[in-house]
């Protein structure tokens, strides 16, 4: 038995858990139905498909919200798992799903699938055959991917980068790579036995300035990291930035890295799709002003020719939305999608080549530490400060690198820190923005910036 | 020679775009900073004073649970004779609304803090630490 089989045998044995029969596991992932697979849906759709969020901690409640989408015609269903799922602690999550239940208020922010288990999770997965993608934010989701997979969730989000320096503030970042190598295996064995699973990497981040260069990075990293092990389908993604030609610019360039990276490391055969997220930062409490912020992001992922969008609702300032206010978002989207077919696509030149050189040098800089491995390269070049994300709370990020909105809401780098990206491509940067003298102004800025999309 | 400032954010707490932000104002303004990030505990505070024998400890709140993590101030001070650092909090120190704004900042300084900001804007507070410092010195 392979060390990779002994490995799985062991996460699966867990006292919240029932039974994990491997081989029943794959018999229905090879019979199950092609609705099922979001590539395959990929494959045969030219818009670009719609996706909300939304969990809740009851079989039922995720049951009614899901015949809430279905009403809405949704072509990506989702399930976000509870934090204490996120954070392995299936114990707590067992006991506030029994409060939950008994009491018809939500003890959890999401669905704690671990405690559900594969059994019933599949019976409500395949009675939608509908696409579902797994939404967390987990370090080690080595237990929560067996389940998903065996419940007929083939599309999962994350990374070890992505899920990692925008949310913990300690958890060793050498372990998340390991736990997620593992994931990334597993995901690439189902993949040969029916259509391929698909991984999507975590783009947003922090979601508070960060530059186009270290989203993109980031996302060919974990891409790279993922079609090592096998992975067949995988979506690089970015979120709003806050300056349309921005947006424009980083989709066109991380299309071509993407394609360029894959091939670079020998991988011809794999399908690379691109998500692109609606605002992530605070938005407005004025619901009508959310509404236009939603439209124009829409609006956004059309003219990028996105694969996918991830939608927000007008309720976003004020916590979880309700499941009509969830499904009516989606509606708009599709809605408003109807009358955004065949735009001309935008392409700056000097913007895309200021990037791409950015981007190459930093990879560069990664493929040339010294480590054995790729993951052990990402991991010293986070380390020493060559990738770093701006306001992440990981003890392991440098946090020397400051960013800052020029006239037209383009994110601009003015501090690179360890960054290696050439005098010239600062120099650039640079050149969009007029700073201040006065370092107390520069901040005050920045702090606006952060809050661009408030009223 | 420049002051040195310890902060952080203290508690279960993972508010890190402020923190980051009283980070960067602080060495504008020519401190030198020891950010402890986010997810902070008391004692490591007062351990991190010690070790940079530092002038001011920053502690900063946004979810409001400070009250609950500083109510021991008071008795690590005196153990540690730090009686020369300055004790600064700020941000939203209660959880909800709060029964009586009032009450708020003497209940803090009868904790142990010299200056204490109840959601008032960064600069003002950071202006009242400088003032504060010259009458020191």
């Amino acid at each position: 038995m392979s060390l990779h089989q002994k490995e799985r045998d062991i996460i699966v044995q867990n006292q919240y858990i029932d039974n994990f029969d491997f081989d029943e596991v794959e018999d229905f992932i090879k019979n199950a139905s092609k609705d099922l697979f979001i590539s395959h849906k990929f494959k045969n759709s030219n818009t670009t498909l719609v996706q909300p969020r939304g969990g809740f901690p009851t079989y039922q409640k995720q049951f009614e919200l899901y015949e809430e989408f279905e009403k809405a015609d949704i072509d990506v269903m989702p399930l976000t798992i509870d934090s204490h799922t996120r954070l392995n602690d299936y114990g707590s999550a067992k006991k506030m799903l029994m409060l939950s239940e008994e009491n018809e208020t939500d003890m959890l922010n999401g669905y704690p699938l671990v405690n559900h288990g594969y059994a019933t999770t599949r019976k409500m997965i395949t009675h939608f055959n509908r696409p579902v993608s797994l939404r967390h934010g987990t370090p080690d989701a080595r237990l929560l991917i067996e389940t998903a997979l065996a419940s007929g969730i083939f599309e999962i989000e994350g990374g070890p980068i992505t899920y990692l320096l925008p949310y913990s503030k300690n958890f060793p970042l050498d372990k998340a790579f390991l736990y997620w190598k593992y994931v990334e295996r597993v995901c690439a064995n189902y993949s040969g036995l029916n259509e391929p699973i698909n991984r999507e990497s975590f783009g947003p981040l922090t979601a508070t300035l960060v530059p186009p260069c270290v989203t993109i990075v980031i996302q060919l990293l974990e891409m790279l990291l993922s079609l090592e092990e096998g992975v067949k389908s995988f979506s690089v993604s970015f979120s709003q930035t806050g300056s349309v030609n921005q947006d424009a610019v980083m989709a066109n360039v991380i299309r071509e890295m993407a394609d360029f990276y894959a091939k670079k490391i020998g991988v011809e055969d794999a399908t690379i799709n691109l998500v692109y997220h609606q605002w992530m930062g605070a938005f407005p409490r004025n619901k009508e002003f959310s509404d236009s912020l939603i439209n124009t992001s829409s609006f956004i992922a059309s003219l990028v020719r996105a694969d996918k969008i991830i939608i927000k609702t007008r309720d976003e300032a004020f916590g979880i939305p309700t499941m009509q206010c969830n499904a009516q978002s989606v509606a708009n989207t599709k809605y408003t999608f109807q009358m955004l077919k065949g735009l001309p696509t935008i392409t700056d030149e000097e913007e895309e080549a200021n990037l791409t050189e950015e981007i190459h040098s930093i990879m560069e800089a990664v493929f040339n530490d010294s480590a054995d491995t790729l993951w052990r390269k990402v991991f010293n070049s986070i380390k020493n400060g060559i990738i770093d994300v701006p306001f992440s709370p990981h003890i392991i990020n440098h946090n020397a690198v400051v960013t800052i909105r020029d006239e037209h809401s383009n994110i601009r780098v003015i501090e690179r820190g360890n960054m290696p990206i050439s005098d010239k491509c600062l120099a650039y940067e640079k050149s969009k923005v007029k700073l201040s003298k006065d370092k107390t102004a520069v901040i005050n800025k920045i702090i606006e910036d952060i809050g661009v999309m408030h009223e | 020679m420049n002051k040195k400032v310890v902060t952080g954010v203290v508690g279960n707490d993972i508010h890190v775009v402020a923190n980051r932000l009283i980070d960067i104002s602080l060495q504008a303004r020519g401190f030198e900073v020891f950010n402890l990030g986010v997810n902070t505990y008391l004692e490591e505070f007062i351990d991190a004073v010690v070790e940079t024998d530092a002038d001011v400890l920053l502690i900063s709140s946004l979810n409001g649970e400070a009250e609950g993590w500083c109510r021991e101030l008071q008795f690590l001070r005196a153990e540690y004779e730090l009686k020369d650092v300055i004790f600064m909090i700020g941000g939203n120190l209660s959880v909800g609304e709060a029964a009586n704004i009032e009450e708020i900042v003497p209940k803090y300084k009868s904790y142990g803090f010299d200056l204490v900001f109840h959601q008032v804007d960064l600069n003002i507070g950071l202006d009242t630490l400088e003032e504060f410092i010259g009458h020191k010195s």
